[in-house]
């Protein structure tokens, strides 16, 4: 018997989350989470206690947008997670502060462990509470290369890498309360 | 611990790998063993780590297809096939149904083919010589089939952007027909030889049992999540291609140990044999590849697709930028996410069942480092 697929927005909004559904067809994900450093872990937690399992954590190096926030890295990172009982994947994004230390969750989901020590190796994003934070796929002899950061020229804005639709809602979002009075 | 306290407790450690035989490939995994019990077995990785994600890149997308057959080498079409959609999803290619059928009819092949040779290696750990025999006998019939209209026998590249290099003929079909045919008879002689034998259940029986939650929280998938009972494999759960066409099941587990993780890749062979008769007999005629540019454009945005490969779920997670190369592209491989439990299951165990459960995980060491 196929259980009827449930949409898990309102669970996310629910604890606080900047969460947005998206057009699975096109992008191959249902929900799209905006995080801050201070929400990962709790995220990680909402995700654990609804059931979903991890499928990976990645980096993604951008230009940092220095207008917008000073304490940006332009380093990003991408958690994934998904649903055994039912077809459901999120997606989450946050930014990495200029120290470039992100909280870690390879407590709640020990499987980030590995994914974690790989952002670190590609990227240099350090997992702050990480038992284990020393190099995986590449040499311990050389813990400063990180093969995944762009050159200079070849950087690009968060905005140029990112769906054309993602802009115009904030701008929406801006402009509701003056329509509004 | 001091040096003195260590002898006295007949601690040591012990270094399994890179070059052992049942690592299967160049994987070492350092041990911290008590007489003949492991206390902590911690893998290391990295051996044949080759950047695929920074070379996917740094070219046109279509430059990167040699590169997906070349991580998970035993079952290379799901990895073809996992791209092309990827591509294909990004840039809005119709497939024609043609070659939505070839793929899956080639992909199933393929993953016939790597059970086989799980099936073999695995024995082979176990200390049983004769079933890899008969296993490499079965899956050198299917190597000349994908051989003779994918032009290779392993790392094949065969899918193109919007459908597949060329269309398969009347002897392939004839050929897979008689190769579905003389994998059913060969059943009776792999359960009497390996599933009803004695010292193989006694070695695999209550053996490193993955339990749900654990599962959950290392992200496995595959065979060796089916086997601790959750019905879950992409082909069902996200379908994609014309996998929901075909009338096919999920051959599940009870409680996780390594018996029941053999028995689903078992059972699996026949479902894909299933899913290929299916296809065979109902293949429709016309076109193999859309008319697709020749500079694929990826538009600014990110886009994920998962396939199910031999040993799980494959996701390739793109970012586009505007141009034709990929501004970033993540492949989330299975064995990865299925190892990574190794240290909280192999705590406590005897160094022989080490050895039954990373056979049993089915590991491709090249698909790890990517």
């Amino acid at each position: 018997m196929v259980k009827k697929p449930k949409d898990y927005k309102e669970d996310f909004l629910h604890q606080g989350f900047d969460a947005n559904r998206t057009d699975y067809s096109q992008r191959g994900y249902h929900l799209e989470v905006a995080l801050n450093v201070n929400q990962v872990r709790k995220f990680a937690q909402t995700a654990y206690d609804l059931g979903f399992y991890i499928v990976f954590v990645a980096g993604l190096h951008v230009r940092p947008d220095e207008g917008q926030d000073k304490e940006n890295s332009g380093l990003e990172v991408v958690y994934q997670f998904a649903r055994y009982d039912q077809l459901y994947r999120i997606k989450a994004r946050v930014s990495a502060p200029k120290s470039l230390e992100l909280p870690t969750i390879s407590d709640i989901y020990q499987g980030a462990d590995w994914h974690e020590r790989e952002t670190r190796d590609l990227y240099g994003v350090v997992f702050d509470g990480h038992p284990n934070m020393k190099p995986l796929l590449l040499a311990e002899e050389d813990p400063d290369f990180h093969p995944l950061l762009k050159e200079e020229e070849k950087l690009k804005f968060l905005a140029e890498v990112s769906w054309p639709s993602a802009v115009p809602e904030v701008a929406k979002k801006e402009a509701e309360p003056e329509t509004g009075r | 611990m001091l040096e003195s306290e260590y002898q006295e407790h007949n601690r040591f450690f012990l270094n399994m790998g890179p070059q052992h035989p049942s690592t299967h490939g160049v994987l070492l995994i350092v041990l911290e063993m008590e007489g003949e019990y492991v206390l902590d077995p911690q893998p290391v990785l990295g051996f044949i780590h080759r950047m695929h994600e920074k070379m996917g890149e740094s070219r046109p997308c279509q430059n990167f297809m040699p590169n997906t057959a070349r991580m998970d080498y035993v079952c290379a079409l799901p990895y073809n096939h996992g791209y092309v959609s990827l591509i294909e999803r990004k840039a809005e290619i119709e497939v024609p149904k043609r070659a939505e059928y070839i793929r899956v009819i080639t992909s199933e092949l393929n993953r016939i083919a790597s059970h086989l040779l799980w099936l073999g290696a695995y024995l082979l750990d176990l200390g049983a010589f004769t079933p890899i025999l008969y296993g490499f006998d079965d899956r050198e019939h299917i190597l000349d089939i994908l051989e003779s209209i994918t032009g290779s026998r392993l790392t094949y590249c065969y899918y193109r952007f919007g459908g597949v290099y060329q269309d398969i003929d009347d002897t392939f079909i004839a050929a897979t027909r008689a190769f579905v045919k003389r994998l059913r008879k060969r059943y009776s002689i792999y359960e009497k030889l390996v599933t009803k034998n004695i010292i193989f259940i006694k070695r695999t029986e209550n053996v490193g049992i993955v339990s749900p939650d654990m599962a959950l929280r290392y992200g496995m998938t595959g065979p060796n999540l089916r086997g601790s009972g959750i019905a879950y494999d992409v082909r069902k759960n996200e379908p994609y291609s014309v996998y929901p066409e075909f009338d096919f099941e999920i051959p599940v587990g009870e409680q996780g140990d390594c018996l029941d993780r053999y028995m689903v890749r078992v059972k699996e062979i026949e479902q894909s044999l299933r899913i290929i008769e299916q296809a065979l007999d109902r293949l429709p005629d016309g076109p193999i590849r859309a008319k697709v540019p020749k500079n694929i454009k990826l538009t600014p945005g990110d886009c994920n697709f998962a396939v199910e490969a031999a040993r799980g779920e494959l996701s390739y997670y793109l970012v586009g930028d505007g141009t034709s190369t990929p501004y970033r592209l993540k492949v989330r491989v299975p064995s990865y996410s299925n190892l990574s439990c190794l240290p909280e299951l192999g705590r406590g165990i005897l160094l022989p069942d080490l050895v039954s459960i990373l056979g049993s995980f089915d590991l491709v060491i090249p698909e790890i480092d990517r």
